[in-house]
């Protein structure tokens, strides 16, 4: 069984003091506290591709990745909810294949309502939203056929990829497709940073439906978690000087370093 | 507390089976006509209290102290019993998916669309791959297993394997562009990739196999680079991206948990 370590102290502390502050930003933002996000090159570049599939007159691309639902699924269907909103308002033929039925489910769903949110319920196609397989391979090549029938002019990778991303990105890069991706797998980041238009890197993911949508509990999550980050780090920064007090040996600083590092070590 | 629930969902005798099928149909029906039924007002908090109650399950069981000696809590043994829900809901909605190729397949064929022959060999696949797989688990036919192990074995691994080996290629033709020098961002990331790169093969390990193995010089020879490169630079990079993720899901996980995330994914509020 997976659990708290056997020393939670420090999981839970930490943890619970993320939470705090992330609800605590929410509540502000709610409460109409201006908030600044920075500039993000690749949701800036959702619009572009989307427009370029529509002077083109060929299909936009969605893929929401191989993994199950959970966190990583929500936050692409809140993404492609965006794009889906843009799609119905242009009037451009969607393509969602998915590999996890329950994604599939939920992603129907969503993708209707973003068509009926934009006041064209009539210009969604349900087969739009297929699911193909929920083997790794075979749902690879059925999104690579895909591709390569439709000439997609625009490709929308988000969620949870794995080996198989190499093949979306390189395939639409072949029909050349105008790609925006992004993924939480760090393995996978490589391969679409090498093939792909536009890379959503690490965090930048959970901060897309935020900078998107500028709603403001979202845009309040994301600045607690900017500040949950920055607690992260200091522990880090904290944890390096307790590091070097007690290789140095300093005279009563080395036992109060020992004593932070006894702190955070998980046994 | 929770022992007659635990009992009520562990596995049961064979004839008990189709009793507990014909009971799950009804009560998943009278739940979906329920929840469609109940006004939009009632429903919200309905969904807001069980996606609350189901986190707060997981949440305690993680946190909770555990007894060194069983490495369990409380919670711990109930924790496969909870898991199924999500295995049944994903069997379910299976069934959704599986209708949709057939409606999305079976109109390709109906209508004769170009490549129709395409849709007819993949439902064949599916229909065959079910029947024979069956006929694998539950029969004695020998040939029937023989025709499973050819379908399984001899072509849906093979095939896996053919696609899994297509990303070597796409590898090479996605580094080649990623790797021409257009930025000083694009440098860099050739000229490391490039040491790291020697560092992993013995001809690249044989060029600075002049330099000595002791002394501060020995840190250029190609494999102490790598190894630098991986280590410190690579390593402290993935650690960011992997705290930067982690705060990110604590933070959906939190919306989600608590409904804050209510408007998010749906339009109308549900």
């Amino acid at each position: 069984m997976q659990h708290a370590f056997e020393k939670i102290e420090p999981v839970l502390i930490v943890e619970v003091l993320t939470a705090v502050i992330i609800i605590w930003r929410i509540v502000s933002a709610q409460r109409g506290k201006e908030l600044f996000i920075r500039r993000i090159p690749g949701l800036n570049a959702i619009d572009e591709a989307i427009g370029r599939a529509t002077e083109m007159g060929r299909p936009v691309l969605m893929v929401p990745g191989i993994g199950g639902f959970g966190i990583v699924a929500l936050q692409a269907l809140s993404i492609f909810s965006y794009i889906a909103r843009s799609t119905a308002k242009f009037g451009n033929r969607i393509l969602m294949p998915v590999a996890d039925p329950t994604v599939y489910t939920v992603a129907e769903e969503v993708i209707r309502d973003a068509y009926q949110a934009e006041g064209h319920p009539e210009r969604f196609d349900p087969d739009s939203i297929r699911f193909l397989s929920d083997r790794q391979f075979a749902f690879a090549s059925g999104v690579a056929g895909l591709i390569q029938r439709e000439k997609i002019a625009t490709s929308f990778m988000f969620g949870e990829f794995f080996a198989e991303s190499m093949i979306f990105a390189e395939t639409g890069n072949m029909v050349g497709a105008i790609q925006v991706a992004g993924t939480i797998q760090t393995t996978q980041i490589p391969f679409f940073i090498a093939a792909c238009d536009y890379t959503i890197i690490g965090d930048e993911y959970y901060a897309a439906s935020a900078y998107i949508s500028r709603n403001p509990t979202m845009l309040g999550s994301l600045v607690g978690q900017d500040f949950g980050k920055l607690l992260i780090a200091s522990l880090c920064v904290l944890g390096s000087i307790a590091a070097t007090l007690v290789a140095l040996n300093v005279p009563m600083l080395s036992n109060a370093g020992k004593w932070f590092l006894d702190l955070f070590t998980i046994r | 507390m929770l022992e007659p629930l635990v009992r009520f969902f562990a596995p049961q005798p064979l004839r008990l089976v189709p009793y507990y099928v014909a009971g799950a149909v009804v009560f998943s029906i009278l739940v979906v006509f329920l929840l469609i039924n109940l006004p939009s007002r009632a429903r919200k908090p309905l969904i807001a209290i069980v996606t609350f109650l189901a986190g707060l399950f997981y949440a305690t069981e993680f946190f909770w102290p555990i007894d060194k000696a069983t490495n369990k809590n409380f919670l711990t043994d109930y924790l496969v019993s909870a898991s199924k829900l999500g295995s049944l809901l994903g069997g379910m909605t299976l069934t959704l998916g599986i209708l949709s190729l057939l409606r999305v397949h079976g109109r390709n064929i109906a209508r004769l669309r170009a490549g129709w022959y395409n849709s007819l060999a993949l439902l064949t696949a599916m229909v065959a791959m079910v029947i024979f797989g069956l006929m694998d688990k539950y029969g004695t036919n020998a040939g029937a297993k023989k025709v499973f192990n050819v379908l399984f074995e001899g072509m849906l691994i093979n095939m896996d394997a053919t696609m899994f080996s297509l990303i070597a290629f796409y590898i090479v033709s996605a580094s080649y562009r990623a790797f021409r020098i257009r930025s000083v961002e694009a440098t860099i990331l050739m000229v490391t990739a490039f040491l790291v790169m020697l560092g992993q093969v013995p001809i690249g390990n044989a060029l600075t196999d002049w330099l000595p193995r002791e002394g501060w010089i020995a840190s250029l020879r190609v494999e102490n680079v790598k190894q630098w490169i991986l280590s410190q630079v690579n390593a402290a990079a993935l650690r960011a991206i992997a705290f930067g993720l982690g705060v990110g899901g604590l933070a959906i996980s939190l919306r989600i948990w608590l409904s804050l995330e209510r408007g998010a994914y749906f339009e109308k509020e549900i």
